[in-house]
């Protein structure tokens, strides 16, 4: 299919208008002056601003063409997004606000620094660290993709879609490096408002171009797809996958470096608190966008590829200007989330790797500098991996959840827990670990999200081990565990 | 009632909508405000969720437990 020219050029025009702001956010020379600084903020963000940057860091490009595409492809199994993100934020009310007291206090600016103190264990911080950076490279390719598939349809015919997928992720590190956090978190504010202006738009006048009204459309899905309006009962991927999916994405999203990152810019506890209260609203939009992608299944010929299942229908119903402007807002949210795993990812490695194991005594402005370098590192990779080796990341992909979920005790468990072990909580990680990857080589779920047979061998071991080695450490402390465990 | 049992009942809320009532709520009629019953049932998890959050921030706050 020919692309669009008009598209093409907003898409374009928008984006470099975006990266430009994100240079300018960062003008300031305070925001690289330290670690801190460049990948927290500083901690000074207010409700407001951390709501639309973890948003602008959890609704991305992925989100809303994976999304769509699942329920073009498999009906409303792919709502399973919606309890998913209410459960996260509804859990992260009870064990955020703790976290970010202690990282404030003791200056962390990653999971694995905090259970480098809470445990004092450089092993089980290192473990987190690659944990955390192996599946954060594989989640930036699906940005990538992103950002490749809009322009693959906008642009075919009039420019070089790997060469131009190249510059743009340059630009962003390069802004990362630059700006720093501040970056994605100004250009987050253009992308949000983007997001809910263009998707309500889809929303509202899609079904109306195609069905007269969104109640047609419904009326219509029901008499000629019902199957894609209930979740299966049986199968592979049914009743059973979708509640245990949710509540195991749910415990694993503030797992990943990039939520955390976006955490720890907050100014307070409270800050967080608040959010958890406002940021499930975010949803509004998500649920009505993935009827989309049951939308798509009426309107777009048979056959379509479902990846393409957003984009084409897009392209059918509007082309030109709006197409531009929704192409646009994609193009952004798959942009704006990558720099912030990138500041993530660069931050686990520079920290928990370069400077806890290769060179402990580097100084602070050096490390800082290595922080920020690391971002084209990581995109570098990312870019390379996604090129070269597009199958082996969807397993990294698909699994890239399941993964993450296994440092869950290690992080949150030990905010509650005054007795648990580093020795119990390491070989549960990794019992966890191979637990997932032996279940998803086998193919035996039995129907059941991998996560959650890795998260339960991983803490039915953390809890049977954790007494044999509990004697050590009853009546040893440390900074983090007076702070936590210390009635003031 | 304690406030520390409210605080429970609000903390189970959620999950029982969302996970343990799920099995029930699969289906596509009635349809509510133009969604079938299950999106309307997710719908409606994400404005009762919060609402929980809300009143267990208001309880521990007029508690003192958080500042």
């Amino acid at each position: 299919m020919q692309g669009n020219l008009t598209a093409l050029l907003i898409t374009s025009f928008i984006v470099l208008s975006v990266v430009l702001i994100g240079f300018i956010a960062g003008r300031d020379k305070k925001n690289r002056s330290s670690v801190e600084e460049w990948s927290v903020g500083g901690r000074s963000f207010g409700p407001l601003l951390v709501w639309l940057l973890v948003g602008a860091d959890l609704y991305t490009a992925y989100t809303f063409l994976g999304l769509t595409s699942t329920a073009f492809a498999a009906g409303s199994i792919a709502f399973f997004a919606i309890p998913y993100t209410i459960i996260a934020f509804f859990v992260s009310y009870f064990y955020l606000p703790k976290l970010w007291e202690v990282s404030n206090q003791h200056k962390l600016t990653t999971l694995a620094d905090y259970a480098k103190g809470r445990f004092d264990s450089r092993f089980l911080s290192l473990l987190i660290a690659i944990v955390g950076v192996f599946m954060l490279i594989p989640y930036i390719d699906l940005q990538l993709a992103g950002i490749q598939d809009t322009l693959t349809v906008a642009g075919t015919g009039y420019i070089n879609i790997k060469f131009v997928v190249i510059i743009s992720f340059l630009l962003v590190a390069l802004y990362t490096f630059f700006s720093g956090i501040k970056g994605p978190a100004y250009t987050a504010v253009i992308k949000d408002i983007l997001v809910w202006v263009i998707m309500l738009f889809l929303v509202v006048t899609i079904p109306i171009i195609h069905f007269g009204s969104w109640g047609s459309m419904i009326d219509k899905l029901v008499v000629e797809a019902p199957e894609l309006l209930t979740i299966p009962t049986t199968g592979p991927k049914g009743i059973p996958w979708f509640l245990t999916a949710s509540l195991v994405s749910g415990l694993a999203l503030f797992m990943w470096a990039h939520a955390v990152t976006g955490v720890f810019t907050a100014k307070s506890a409270d800050v967080l608190r608040k959010n958890a209260i406002y940021l499930p609203f975010y949803n509004v939009v998500l649920i009505l966008v993935v009827f989309l992608g049951l939308a798509a299944y009426l309107v777009l010929p048979e056959g379509s590829d479902p990846r393409f299942a957003l984009l084409n229908l897009i392209q059918m119903s509007y082309g030109g200007v709006v197409q531009g402007l929704a192409y646009s807002t994609i193009a952004l949210a798959s942009l704006i989330p990558c720099s912030i795993m990138a500041i993530g990812a660069s931050n686990l490695f520079a920290n928990n790797i370069y400077r806890d194991f290769i060179n402990p005594n580097v100084k602070p402005e050096k490390l800082t500098m290595i922080t920020r370098s690391m971002v084209f590192v990581v995109i570098g990779l990312a870019l390379v991996f996604g090129m070269l080796f597009p199958t082996a990341l969807v397993s990294l992909q698909l699994l890239g959840v399941s993964g993450m979920v296994q440092i869950f005790p290690a992080v949150v468990f030990s905010l509650f827990w005054r007795n648990q072990t580093k020795e119990a909580t390491i070989i549960g990680l990794l019992v966890g670990l191979f637990t997932t990857f032996a279940v998803y080589a086998t193919g035996n779920s039995f129907g059941i999200y991998e996560g959650f047979w890795g998260l339960s061998a991983n803490i039915i071991a953390l809890i049977i081990l954790n007494p044999l080695f509990v004697k050590k450490i009853k009546n040893k402390s440390n900074p983090i565990i007076d702070q936590l465990f210390t009635k003031q | 009632m304690s406030k520390k049992w409210i605080i429970v009942i609000l903390i189970v809320i959620p999950f029982v909508l969302m996970l343990g009532a799920l099995p029930f709520v699969n289906r596509i009629h009635p349809i509510v405000f133009g969604l079938p019953f299950l999106h309307f049932w997710l719908f409606l998890c994400m404005i009762i969720t919060p609402l929980c959050t809300y009143f267990i921030y208001k309880i521990q706050k007029s508690e003192g437990s958080i500042d």
